[in-house]
């Protein structure tokens, strides 16, 4: 019987979904209200994933704190944080149906989680820089290539490049439309046919990951 | 000092001399000139002029989260306002749990203009959603069935705008600014399915997915990174958050460059050295 619901019912499903979505995107519109209803629960199904990743994130940093472990304050902070989120959240939703009309929750969101938030992107600037000084070095023709088509790109999207000299933008304009965009477009349009190859070997059942994990 | 040391200099030191000179700009602007890239002119021309009709329904779809807001909020700002100023009504939502936040500051950046507009009749706030291509196909077919009330609880019907607003053909043309993809499931899902104008106004990064498809004609015009929110603040003539931050993008990559420089004579040094 499991062995039935993990193959069998899984190819059957997958297929009825599959021949659905292509005959509505393709074919026929009329099948609209199938394939909507189906959407739906997709939906909901990626919702509840949501709530399923929040229980799987609380038992673990539960166990942390429980074992007393290494770092395990951090999971502490993480647990309160969490608790207060979801309190002060809902007396805002029950208060006025809004979750951020209650002023701690706002509080929260606006002077701790927006500063930290927003610092976080511009912070990996500095490692970025640190890291390119360390890797982008001309250690054979490839790499020299690469590092001459970087440069001439970066300063030809900073306004100082062209500030500098009016062919940066001239050369670096010619490496992003003429050299790289072609590659990308390659790059999507094999992408796409691998994706309906992978598509059809899944339908077919060849993907054993797809339906079993990996294993038998 | 040997050039060979120029190949191991400690990190601290660049992120010392990054630090430092990051300060500079933002205390005495240096305003180097700012050309218009092609894509941001299409981009720019797509929402304005004859373009957009008054009273047309667009949607902007925040798929950025704060830790974004200096790449993609100068963007949105400036099409929110062009929008805006030609007539049309505008659907807000998005893919970020912190999307009010976002909301809430585009209010701030484009207040002049936010000032003129009744909520539910010239734009609306739908909210958050989740579930990838899916919403994004469902919101195609039925949006209601995605938003049954907006971020503020009003049931979708009783909102004025949306009384005629029902799937993609009622749609004139959607923005999406992204850190992830969702760009790509409006092209998969509305553009090629059914043509409708979409424009992508997404983070640096996304330039190398996002250029590709403009050249292709799926985007009719693509905003990159803060320099793309540059180059839309001088078209709509009101210079805003990105033009300030360019004089720092000059600064860090006129750095980065030189320190790249740097690093390679090291090698060179390190490398003639050993051979002899």
């Amino acid at each position: 019987m499991s062995n039935i619901l993990k193959k069998e019912a899984v190819y059957a499903v997958t297929g009825l979904v599959t021949v659905l979505m292509l005959v509505e995107y393709f074919f026929f519109e009329n099948t609209q209200i199938w394939a909507e209803t189906i959407r739906t629960w997709a939906v909901i199904i990626f919702n509840i994933s949501l709530g399923l990743g929040a229980a799987r994130l609380l038992i673990q940093h539960s166990m942390r704190v429980q074992k007393q472990g290494r770092d395990w304050q951090f999971s502490g902070v993480l647990l309160g944080i969490f608790a207060l989120m979801i309190l002060t959240g809902f007396a805002g939703y029950i208060a006025t149906g809004v979750q951020t009309s209650n002023s701690i929750y706002n509080w929260l969101f606006n002077y701790i989680y927006t500063p930290l938030s927003a610092t976080l992107y511009p912070i990996t600037g500095f490692y970025i820089f640190s890291a390119a000084y360390r890797a982008f070095r001309a250690r054979n023709l490839d790499a020299a290539l690469m590092l001459i088509a970087g440069c001439f790109v970066m300063l030809k999207n900073a306004p100082v490049g062209e500030a500098i000299w009016i062919g940066f933008a001239t050369i670096g304009n010619w490496f992003q439309f003429t050299g790289q965009i072609p590659g990308m477009r390659t790059f999507a349009i094999v992408g796409a046919l691998g994706l309906i190859a992978y598509g059809f070997r899944a339908l077919l059942g060849k993907e054993r990951g797809f339906y079993a994990g990996g294993g038998e | 000092m040997s050039l060979g040391k120029l190949a191991n200099i400690d990190r601290r030191v660049f992120y010392w001399i990054l630090f430092i000179a990051l300060m500079v700009p933002f205390l005495s602007p240096i305003g180097f000139p700012i050309t218009i890239s092609p894509n941001t002119q299409d981009l720019y021309d797509g929402v304005t002029g004859d373009q957009v009709a008054e009273g047309e329904v667009w949607i902007v779809n925040f798929g950025y989260g704060v830790s974004a807001w200096s790449d993609c909020h100068p963007s949105v700002t400036v099409l929110t306002k062009a929008l805006f100023r030609e007539g049309a009504k505008i659907i807000f939502m998005g893919v970020h749990y912190d999307i009010e936040l976002t909301y809430n500051k585009l209010q701030d950046t484009c207040r002049a203009d936010f000032a003129n507009k009744v909520y539910g009749e010239d734009y609306v706030f739908l909210g958050y959603m989740t579930g990838g291509e899916s919403v994004i196909a469902q919101l195609g077919s039925n949006i209601k069935s995605v938003f049954p009330q907006d971020h503020f609880q009003t049931p979708y019907d009783d909102i004025p705008m949306l009384r005629n607003v029902v799937d993609v053909h009622d749609i004139a043309g959607v923005i999406s600014s992204d850190t992830g993809d969702y760009g790509g499931h409006f092209m998969t899902q509305w553009q090629a399915a059914y043509g409708t104008k979409l424009a992508e106004a997404g983070i640096a990064m996304n330039g190398s997915t996002d250029l590709p498809r403009w050249q292709a004609g799926n985007f009719f015009g693509v905003s990159v990174g803060s320099r793309g929110g540059a180059e839309l603040e001088i078209l709509i003539g009101e210079l805003g958050e990105a033009t300030t931050a360019m004089d720092s993008i000059s600064v860090s990559h006129l750095l980065l460059v030189i320190a790249i420089i740097l690093g390679n004579i090291g090698t060179l040094t390190e490398k003639l050295g050993g051979k002899k």
